[in-house]
């Protein structure tokens, strides 16, 4: 009766799971990987990939990227919601803006289930792979091992294929920019340190200026020295306009002028450690740098 | 010193009509281009695929001779297709109809070349057919992305151009509705095949 019970969870379990492993993708379900971790090019949500080969292919398109600019995205899926790569290609390139500035853009799609596959190629590439030779390398390389159902072996050769062309052609170089996108981004936030330090440290200048007793003036008021004895703090201080020079003396860590002051360092501290989570964070996750597609490439069913 | 003051008065709404008339033009011309624009780009993905067809027909004729009528409906569609070109600038939505109907007969010619090829084997296996298949394809899904394209800036610039208060001076710098693609009609009915 216990064994009967447990068959009866596990088939129950296993119709819930179902339906789910043969989830069709869109655009707006599937996950990017490469935006969580840049050197992860392949999308493989039902885990159609092997992970060594995986692994090869995110290498080789790292490598490419590195040298030559050309940003891949690798997607592979039982099934595409509208049984449609091209459209889903197309909308993907537009919802993320695949490619770098030069739009060398790369798009590979497979659904093994739908039995269908795209290569898409950003405007940029256009010129380095017409449609003719994304057919050609289809037709030698992909599909024959598609038809042997060698998903692995399908999508790293063709990959190593087009990292082959796309190395041959010397007009497409690799862009300095994908580094010095993120110099911007940090020059920003150095940026907005400086000017945040200093209008604290202007702020902290006012708020720490003395009225003058004499004549009443604050304007004219300029420290001349401080002298610190433990936790005591003497300042000197000299009004420029009826020449009274006076005394104050405050009690460090407990006077509110201390603590405004010693706050300037602590919030640029503050600062510098945000900006360092937001450096790490660029080179963690890739970006896309707005590529474009045309709609050149070529795909099929096998 | 009141007339001064209505002088004052009257002075600056001639600014601020001033500022929205220029910023609005240049919207307005900016839109423009962008439509211009997207309009070359689909002549230049039309044009693409005529420049593929003498191509294609030649290779096929090496393999498919007999299949005249199929061959020579592509050349002759080829030809009306070319023939029509229109300005956007000032295209009316019939012109636009008769360019869009005449690509979608070159378009329908096609397919039933590219379909006759499913009957000659060794034509599909010949590596030259099928990547000129695959540029056709290629250029096919181009026309489409343009034709996309050029209906969203067209729906732009309609929009700017219709509403307020843009539409005042659009109305007065000379700047009309421009007309968008529509669904292909000649795509969404089944090909009538006589002989």
């Amino acid at each position: 009766m216990k064994q009967l019970k447990t068959l009866f969870l596990c088939s129950l379990l296993l119709a819930i799971a179902l339906p789910a492993l043969a989830q069709k993708w869109s655009v707006d379900n599937l996950e990017m990987v490469y935006l969580k971790d840049s050197t992860q090019y392949v999308c493989n949500p039902d885990g159609v990939m092997g992970d060594s080969a995986r692994m090869a292919t995110n290498r080789i398109l790292r490598r490419l990227e590195v040298d030559k600019g050309v940003q891949t995205v690798v997607v592979v899926v039982k099934h595409l919601e509208g049984d449609d790569p091209f459209t889903f290609g197309m909308d993907l390139s537009r919802k993320y803006g695949i490619g770098n500035k030069q739009k060398t853009g790369l798009i590979i799609i497979l659904a093994t289930e739908d039995r269908s596959y795209q290569i898409l190629t950003g405007r940029g590439l256009e010129g380095t792979f017409p449609d003719a030779i994304c057919r050609r390398v289809e037709d030698r390389i992909m599909v024959p091992q598609l038809k042997n159902n060698n998903w692995d072996a399908a999508i790293l050769e063709t990959v190593r294929a087009l990292d082959q062309v796309v190395r041959g052609d010397s007009t497409i170089v690799g862009d300095n920019d994908s580094d010095d996108d993120d110099l911007p981004a940090v020059l920003i936030v150095m940026a907005c340190i400086i000017v945040g330090a200093s209008v604290i440290g202007i702020v902290v200048t006012i708020a720490a200026r003395k009225k003058c007793p004499k004549c009443g003036k604050i304007k004219h008021v300029r420290l001349v020295k401080t002298i610190t004895k433990g936790r005591k703090k003497t300042c000197t201080w000299h009004c420029t306009k009826c020449n009274h020079t006076f005394e104050t003396t405050e009690q460090i860590g407990n006077d509110s002028f201390g603590g405004s002051a010693g706050a300037g360092p602590i919030i640029i501290g503050g600062g510098q450690r945000r900006g360092g989570g937001f450096g790490g964070g660029g080179f963690g996750g890739g970006s896309f740098g707005g590529g474009s597609f045309g709609g050149g490439g070529s795909g099929g069913r096998f | 010193m009141k007339q001064n003051k209505t002088l004052w008065i009257v002075l600056a709404v001639v600014a601020v009509l001033l500022i929205a008339g220029v910023t609005s033009y240049n919207g307005l011309v900016n839109k423009d281009e962008m439509v211009n624009n997207a309009w070359a780009n689909v002549q230049a993905q039309y044009q693409r695929r005529a420049d593929l067809i003498p191509n294609l027909v030649n290779t096929v004729k090496g393999y498919a001779a007999h299949e005249k009528e199929t061959l020579d409906a592509v050349i002759a569609a080829r030809s009306k297709a070319t023939q029509i070109t229109i300005d956007p600038t000032n295209a009316t939505p019939e012109q636009l109809a008769k360019f869009q109907s005449a690509q979608g007969e070159l378009s329908q010619a096609l397919g039933r070349l590219l379909a006759l090829s499913e009957n000659y084997p060794d034509l599909k296996a010949n590596q030259n057919f099928s990547e000129l298949q695959a540029q056709l394809e290629g250029t096919e899904n181009r026309i489409a992305v343009s034709r996309q394209d050029f209906n969203k800036t067209v729906q732009e610039y309609n929009q700017s151009v219709r509403s307020f208060p843009t539409n005042i001076f659009a109305g007065m710098f000379g700047f009309e509705k421009k007309t968008a693609f529509e669904a292909d009609a000649a795509a969404s009915q089944a090909p009538s095949v006589s002989f």
